[in-house]
């Protein structure tokens, strides 16, 4: 049995040590927002947060998350408030099918967390492990530029 | 899609009446209204509904993996129904035949032909929809009505301004009517000045559940005691058979269950096993400690080149194939022609790798079997989940969900085989996963295709004969579905249309043979399938590589030599004039002759009337690609792509189906290639599969050409555009032609040194 926080929740999971972090959160928590794409950290679909840096839950062994703070796509939503990137997602009409967006908007807030005025550059470098199979990358750098935008506007910088 | 028989809509009557959650649409046979009005066979189905809240809920049998298509037929129906976009929900159907496409008598979503083949379906439905409504508005407000129209969910008395709102007319519950085919046929439909919605950039519905996990895709469902499975897939991608299964470690695996190995009577699979397990890891970790036996069977020893060794010896054959396109003599006509150009042109075995790997949940309760899975043919893969169990396909429910990416994949059924089988095993629920690496191995590929051309110009360079063999596996033959198959114009029986669509080209070519050859070699090794764009993928990289070394043979400019001969003659007309704007609109936005570019930098172009002759969109690139002389590196700067498509029912969702279909057309032609060796496929991962990343996509600049022509399809075409450009702008920069798909640098290196000796 291990003891996680999830989205600031407390969840006993009654799981091996070696389990991805990935199938506890989908399967024995049931929060499928988290997807699987690859199993190898490859795509980038299955990103979440440890103690707000953008990991690969497929290659994060379960006990190696105990004690951290773990926030999912779910998570992201603070007191029902949407991220700036998930207004400025749906703003860009960003997904196609979608099944991977959930990773890249994980991928993205790790990196308006410590910059709030990317380039171009640093967005593409910062993103180009997160796999779309759609190939919407177009729209997912003009959602980032427009959420960085949002977020430097609202805090006066 | 010419050649399937399409229900005809002048047999059905549309009805309105009350269901158990308010306000019911639909269409139903002209037979059946009155079983259709018995509450028990009409619930809130066909089509869509109302309810007391206003909500409108349309009822979307094509299948939603990421063209908004969802959206899209809702949005039609909203724009004649006079509905509150805001209000307006999508509902996804089960494989209920009721549901059926009325075109395509069935549930399956390809070919680029939703838009197409449903606008005036969906619209008149709106439409009747609307006229009912504001019947039953006017009666409630006192008023006549011919004085009364309906707007934004509302039916408005437009003297005094008396509404009444959709919702409350619903909720009176009086609204019914019973619309006679020749009534529905004779609802003048708005014209385009009057429309509210199409042509307009609604967002679309299905995207903010994609932006905060709460999007359901198959993968997601969860069902109380479920157990899951992992399969365990053969050394070979078809033929193999299983010997014997030691399951002395798996035990080992905590939760293990069992090993179930797949009696596939339907064929889909062959030497397949699943662990079950009572998680997914376990299940994982137990396929992993399962130490199988197989008989590799029959196609052990095929591999690429041997497929391409048999498509050539085929080819060579003249009692090979069958005919697609038999115009003139172009055997005499390249006698007696002034030049003759030949090529061969190939293209690599490619896989789909949806994001969402390939799942389905399976069970059976009350004698009634439910899969739970995406999927872009229900109709069918309900149909092989039934065949696979032994049951009536009555008795099996496909719940369909929002797909992780289909590009064609998803048309196929193998998933639920597994899942229903080890399901039927274990007695319990099984939610079954492939690992990426199952879902790699065992891909219905786009086929490896080996196509010879051969063609005869006149003294002025222009083409007066051409003889084109595509040699390939036949995804849609594989199927069984007599309907999806086209007549031989040298009545040598039905050929798969889906392996030469393109080859008929719109450009005038006074003799022209087009012959569709089945590899059974790679048919029995690689069972194939229809990858986004189909035929055209493959087809188009040969006529436009072709046209482009006729034009350079002949000293004319690409551009003006394509135009030339899409002078609208004959069967061309129309159609080659469409092309031949969009290819303007392509050259010019790209600055064709125009722009100076840099020393080893060149422009291609190319044009396409992907995907059949019948649903053609009329689709041009410009590529801008500058090519190192002496590594052979090159890079793709820019495309630029133009495309008519008549009526745009949302242009920011087409602009964004052109967006996605251009990368994949570069990715494929660039980055993607899966090879075959020793039977089996040798991708494994995104490691070793490689599709395009943020970081090589080029710059794009994309222009939609609207008109007021019967909208046609946007989410393929582009994908078929751009590797001849790419192509053909790598020979303007460097001057060497490659003539096979992917274009690597190496090949492109091999051509610089071979052009130096």
């Amino acid at each position: 049995m291990l003891t996680l926080t999830v989205n600031g929740q407390q969840k006993q999971v009654d799981v091996e040590n070696d389990t991805p972090l990935l199938w506890v959160i989908r399967e024995h928590l049931q929060m499928t927002g988290t997807k699987f794409g690859c199993g190898a950290g490859l795509c980038g679909a299955c990103t979440v947060h440890l103690d707000g840096t953008a990991v690969r839950s497929c290659q994060t062994a379960a006990r190696d998350a105990v004690g951290k703070k773990i926030t999912t796509i779910e998570g992201l939503t603070v007191g029902g408030k949407p991220h700036p990137l998930q207004d400025a997602w749906i703003a860009e009409q960003v997904a196609q099918c979608g099944y991977c967006q959930s990773g890249q908007i994980m991928q993205a807030a790790s990196l308006l967390a410590t910059n709030r005025d990317p380039t171009k550059a640093e967005i593409v470098a910062h993103m180009d492990g997160n796999l779309c199979r759609c190939m919407t990358y177009g729209r997912i750098q003009k959602a980032i530029i427009r959420a960085a935008a949002d977020i430097r506007a609202k805090s006066g910088a | 899609m010419t050649h399937i028989e399409r229900n005809s809509l002048r047999r059905r009557s549309f009805i309105v009446g009350a269901s158990a959650t308010g306000l019911a649409f639909g269409y139903v046979a002209a037979n059946g209204i009155k079983d259709a009005l018995a509450a028990q066979s009409f619930g809130p189905t066909a089509w869509y509904s109302i309810g007391p809240d206003g909500i409108v809920t349309v009822m979307v049998g094509k299948a939603e993996m990421g063209q908004h298509v969802s959206s899209t037929m809702c949005q039609i129906v909203a724009e004649e129904l006079e509905a509150d976009w805001s209000k307006v929900r999508i509902a996804l159907p089960n494989n209920d035949p009721k549901y059926n496409d009325p075109m395509l008598g069935a549930l399956i979503t390809g070919g680029s032909w939703s838009t197409r083949m449903n606008f005036e379906t969906m619209s008149r439905a709106g439409a009747a929809g609307r006229i009912t409504l504001i019947e039953a508005g006017a009666g409630l407000l006192g008023v006549p009505v011919g004085e009364c129209r309906a707007s934004n969910g509302q039916v408005i008395h437009s003297k005094t301004g008396k509404k009444v709102s959709y919702a409350k007319i619903v909720a009176d519950g009086k609204a019914s009517k019973t619309w006679t085919p020749d009534e529905l046929k004779a609802i003048k439909l708005k014209t385009p000045d009057q429309y509210k919605l199409v042509g307009v950039a609604v967002p679309q519905l299905d995207i903010p559940s994609k932006t905060n996990g709460t999007a359901k895709f198959g993968i997601d469902t969860m069902v109380p005691g479920m157990l899951y499975g992992r399969p365990v897939m053969p050394p070979v991608r078809y033929g193999a058979t299983v010997k014997a299964v030691d399951e002395t470690e798996a035990r080992k695996v905590k939760g293990y269950v069992k090993a179930v190995t797949l009696d596939d009577k339907t064929g889909t699979t062959s030497g397949w096993i699943v662990a079950v397990a009572t998680t997914y890891e376990g299940a994982k970790k137990a396929a992993d400690a399962l130490i199988v036996t197989y008989d590799k069977g029959p196609n052990a020893n095929v591999s690429d080149q041997t497929i391409i060794d048999e498509a050539k010896k085929l080819q060579a054959s003249d009692a090979a194939g069958q005919l697609f396109v038999s115009q003139g003599d172009p055997a005499a006509a390249i006698a007696g022609a002034a030049k003759t150009v030949e090529a061969e042109y190939l293209t690599s075995i490619n896989i789909h790798a949806p994001l969402e790997p390939m799942n389905a949940t399976a069970y059976e309760q009350g004698g009634v079997w439910h899969v739970h899975t995406g999927n872009q043919f229900a109709s069918r893969t309900g149909g092989i989940a039934a065949a696979a169990l032994g049951v009536d396909p009555k008795n099996l429910v496909l719940h369909q969900y929002f797909m992780g990416g289909g590009f064609g994949r998803r048309l196929d059924a193998d998933m639920v085989i597994p899942a229903v089988l080890a399901s039927k095993a274990v007695g319990k629920p099984v939610k079954l996963i492939y690992a990426r690496e199952d879902d790699m191995a065992m891909d219905f590929t786009r086929p490896l295709t080996y196509q010879k051309v051969k063609a005869g110009v006149d003294a002025d360079g222009k083409l007066v004969g051409l003889q084109h063999d595509v040699v390939c596996a036949w995804p849609t033959a594989r199927w069984g579905i007599p309907e999806f198959l086209t007549p031989a114009v040298d009545k040598k029986g039905p050929l798969d249309g889906f392996t030469v669509n393109g080859a008929d080209f719109w450009y005038t070519v006074p003799n022209h043979k087009v012959r569709a050859i089945l590899n059974e070699l790679a048919q029995r090794a690689t069972p194939s399938g229809q990858l986004r764009s189909v035929a055209p993928g493959w087809t188009f990289w040969a006529v436009e590589s072709l046209i482009d070394e006729l034009a350079h043979a002949a000293g004319k400019d690409p551009v003006d030599y394509r135009l030339a001969m899409l002078d609208g003659a004959g069967n061309n007309a129309g159609g080659a004039k469409k092309l031949a704007n969009a290819l303007r609109t392509a050259a010019g936005r790209a600055g064709w002759g125009s722009v100076t570019l840099p020393k080893n930098t060149g422009m291609g172009i190319a044009c396409v009337s992907s995907q059949e002759r019948a649903t053609a969109t009329w689709t041009a690139c410009a590529a801008t690609v500058e090519v190192n002389p002496t590594s052979g590196a090159f890079e793709v700067k820019k495309l630029n792509v133009a495309m008519d498509l008549g009526t745009v029912i949302n242009p920011d969702g087409v602009k964004a189906q052109i967006e996605g279909s251009t990368l994949w057309g570069m990715s494929l032609a660039l980055f993607e290639q899966a090879t075959l060796k020793n039977g089996a496929l040798q991708a494994t991962n995104f490691g070793d599969y490689t599709p395009m990343r943020m970081s090589e996509m080029p710059e794009l600049d994309i222009s939609i050409i609207a008109n007021n022509d019967p909208p046609s399809g946007c989410g393929e075409p582009a994908v078929t555009v751009v590797a001849p450009a790419i192509a053909n702008a790598i020979f303007n920069a460097v001057g060497v032609r490659v003539r096979s798909l992917p274009i690597t640098q190496a090949a492109v290196r091999t051509a610089l040194q071979a052009k130096k000796t």
